[in-house]
């Protein structure tokens, strides 16, 4: 998995937990990646912990695989 | 002070940043491009780092203030190198400086061991020309565990 980015519209109150389904959807990639224990999710640059938080315009959103730098 | 760069860096020019006469002690971290096999035929040509920057800044300035704070360090400047980086070229440099020694070398090695499994790095060695991703080492994530008395506090 490389960096990349993408600008996606959603409506509004949308849940990440209801994001990750419209990814999947999207792009099968996003099957493997919930399904990775070891994969973690960022909003706005705060881990995201509980996955029913609410979305709004404008959010970041990141998949971070294990870093491995250092 | 922190930063994440293309460039390389000179140690005395960094030394000289943190360098004061409070300090009786400085610990000095610096790691670099190691010529690593794959198999007989397949040598590590380079490495290339990429990084989420505006997390891995966050993420370090938690950690040099945590560090700061636990160590009752005077300073500490960490600098991480990105992009395409050939063997023996620096990447990551970690200087804390404080009153006694015992302070500056712990500090050191917590913000180096944190760094390792928390910050948004990730490195590519560079095969014949192809990228291939370096793995998550659990061994690294052992060595941050120990920490966890720091951590927790």
């Amino acid at each position: 998995m490389k960096l990349g980015s993408e600008i996606i519209e959603i409506s509004d109150n949308l849940s990440f937990s209801e994001l990750k389904e419209i990814l999947r959807k999207k792009n099968p990639i996003f099957f493997e990646v919930f399904k990775d224990q070891s994969v973690k999710y960022f909003l706005n640059l705060t881990e995201i912990i509980d996955t029913n938080i609410y979305l709004k315009d404008g959010d970041e959103i990141a998949f971070l695989p294990p870093v491995t730098g250092g | 002070m922190i930063k994440i760069t293309k460039n390389s860096f000179n140690l005395d020019e960094e030394f000289i940043k943190i360098k004061d006469n409070s300090n009786g002690g400085y610990s000095f971290f610096l790691g670099t491009v190691r010529e690593d096999i794959k198999n007989e035929k397949n040598k590590i040509q380079s490495i290339t780092l990429e990084c989420y920057e505006s997390l891995a800044i966050k993420q370090l300035s938690n950690i040099r203030a945590q560090a700061i704070k636990n160590w009752d360090l005077n300073n500490c400047l960490i600098i991480h190198r990105i992009g395409k980086l050939s063997l023996g070229e620096k990447i990551v440099l970690i200087i804390t400086a404080s009153s006694h020694r015992e302070n500056a070398i712990r500090a050191c090695e917590f913000i180096i061991d944190n760094l390792k499994v928390n910050v948004a790095l990730w490195k590519f060695n560079v095969f014949n020309g192809e990228e291939e991703p370096v793995n998550f080492k659990f061994k690294d994530k052992e060595k941050f565990l120990k920490w966890s008395d720091v951590i927790n506090h």
